[in-house]
């Protein structure tokens, strides 16, 4: 599912790619850009935490006019007036402004880098209904932005998710060399579909995503060694003959009680001591076995 | 300058990667020790320095520096350092009037609803003022660090505001100019539940190429092992990308050794 989503086989919308510190999902929305790239279609990226540079790092040069990258980094706040977009212009008109200043031919893709920085500088739900807005004026078919949803409350995490049509969660694998996507992508009908998946993203921003079986717990990435045989090569013996082996599965085990065994220690032995008891007054004896509600 | 810090992070004077930004942590620990070695480490690899003292006072650093062999009274005069003593300049923030104060660095004492803006601006104009010597050489790469950042939380300035804050600092210094950022975040154990605190160091962990966190040892105090530092490689570039290993550190007078778990001179 993963694959489909990054690679545009489902139809646009707003994407989610919610990453923590533990492991960062920018390399994700550069797999967005370059799959955009190849499909032909124009994009446009909000860069409000990484520069420039480091977001062109890997993708092919040679559909680099494609890209529209609205500089908000280094200046994103219009503190040192070095950019031309700031986050205050994170407005339905300002963005629909910014898109149809460039002449396009295919339907665009608006990468957002970082909803976190955005949601930071406004009010969750003013971002809420601007996305809903792009995406009902349809000058963007795709918008994907990236959420540290570390960073928030979970109310607003969860708001923001609950506008997507497929939030894609990054986590790191048990293997530190790839990762795992938890997909989940909501279709037109209103059904949820989920995947959890491993993958893994080269230097030049291509996705591949391994085909394994959902274990939970530890992934076993090679298959089992077969195991060495313990008892070999040892100067003394550790194995059993076949009579031995008998004879130790007929061993009576000292805790386990057998019918025979019970009645044999339940039996007074000849010549056992005898415990004689005399209450005095202030004894309250009672009469009842107090072992009788045990199970033995 | 410890040199066995320097083995592990695979970096020294002569060689180190530009462009880092390296945040220190700490957790009922004092992780103070590794800002003394980033600021004589930078100093003597010869690069411009700007240092935010916002907590102690300059003759403190410069004490302990010459325990480590650098002198920031020369480095101050030479103009290789320039350093903000946060706790002096704020008694003359304080006690003046207010018409005159809103351009000043230390503004965020009389606003802190106001945001970092002219910090920002002083450490900016402080990296690219001077970039010569006395021979006329240039200075290595700029350097700014801070000690320490969650003291704003305590004077009432937002965790989103230190954040906005890092990052312009971030886009001038490591992406613009290549030099390195190194901030120390401390966080005391009443702060778990904390939002602004548990926020600010998540934040900076996301920006971060390098993280140093420094706690003391889950079984207790140790006489001869003062505490464990977490190292978290988290450049893309590094060939350690994402891994964590945690080392064991004693801090002495001229210096702090590291080494791996159970391997102390104490037990070996």
């Amino acid at each position: 599912m993963l694959l489909n989503i990054v690679h545009g086989t489902e139809s646009g919308g707003f994407i989610v790619v919610e990453d923590t510190v533990k492991y960062s999902g920018r390399e994700i929305l550069k797999c967005f850009i370059n799959a955009a790239l190849k499909r032909g279609e124009d994009v446009h990226v909000l860069g409000f935490e990484t520069s420039e540079a480091e977001l062109r790092a890997g993708l092919d040069s040679s559909c680099v006019q494609k890209i529209h990258f609205h500089k908000g980094h280094p200046d994103p706040l219009g503190w040192t007036c070095k950019s031309s977009v700031t986050v205050h212009q994170f407005t339905t008109r300002d963005i629909t402004q910014l898109v149809q200043n460039v002449p396009h031919t295919k339907a665009s893709v608006l990468i957002v880098d970082s909803l976190s920085f955005v949601l930071r500088h406004h009010q969750p739900v003013v971002i809420c209904q601007r996305l809903q807005e792009l995406k009902k004026v349809g000058v963007v078919k795709t918008i994907v932005g990236l959420l540290h949803s570390d960073l928030h409350l979970q109310g607003v995490v969860k708001s923001v998710c609950h506008l997507a049509n497929a939030v894609i969660s990054v986590a790191p694998a048990n293997n530190e060399h790839c990762g795992m996507a938890k997909t989940t992508r909501r279709t037109k009908s209103g059904k949820l579909m989920q995947e959890e998946e491993y993958f893994d993203v080269s230097e030049d921003a291509a996705l591949s995503v391994q085909t394994r079986t959902h274990q939970p717990g530890h992934v076993q990435i090679e298959p089992d060694k077969p195991k060495a045989d313990p008892t070999s090569n040892l100067t003394f013996n550790l194995r059993l003959s076949k009579k031995e082996k008998e004879a130790k599965e007929k061993v009576a085990l000292p805790f386990v009680f057998s019918q025979e065994k019970k009645s044999a220690l339940l039996r007074p032995t000849p010549g056992s001591g005898r415990i004689t008891y005399e209450p005095d007054a202030y004894d309250d004896l009672d009469e009842e076995d107090p072992d009788d509600d045990l199970d033995v | 300058m410890f040199p066995e810090l320097n083995s592990i992070l695979s970096s020294s004077p002569d060689s180190f990667r530009s462009g880092d930004f390296i945040v220190l942590s700490d957790r009922q620990a004092d992780a103070s020790f590794l800002i003394h070695h980033y600021l004589s480490f930078y100093l003597r690899a010869g690069c411009k320095v700007c240092f935010l003292g916002l907590v102690q006072s300059f003759s403190h650093y410069s004490a302990v520096s010459q325990r480590l062999g650098v002198s920031l009274t020369q480095a101050r005069e030479k103009g290789q350092l320039v350093f903000l003593e946060g706790l002096k300049d704020s008694i003359g923030v304080l006690s003046q009037e207010e018409s005159s104060q809103s351009k000043l660095p230390l503004s965020y004492l009389r606003s802190p609803g106001a945001g970092l803006e002219c910090l920002f601006k002083f450490v900016e104009s402080s990296v690219s003022q001077n970039t010569e010597n006395e021979d006329g050489e240039k200075w290595g790469p700029p350097v700014l660090l801070i000690d320490d950042l969650s003291v704003l939380l305590t004077l009432g300035v937002s965790a989103g505001a230190i954040l906005d804050f890092t990052l312009y600092c971030q886009a001038t210094i490591c992406s613009e100019l290549q030099g390195n950022i190194g901030i120390l975040v401390r966080r005391e154990e009443e702060d778990v539940e904390d939002e602004g605190s548990n926020l600010l160091q998540k934040g900076l962990i996301h920006q971060c190429s390098l993280a140093l966190h420094v706690e003391g040892l889950p079984t207790g105090y140790c006489r001869d092992i003062h505490g464990q530092m977490e190292v978290w490689w988290r450049s893309r570039e590094d060939a350690m990308y994402n891994q964590r290993k945690v080392f064991h550190y004693k801090v002495h007078d001229k210096g702090a050794s590291f080494f791996a778990r159970g391997t102390s001179s104490a037990l070996l």
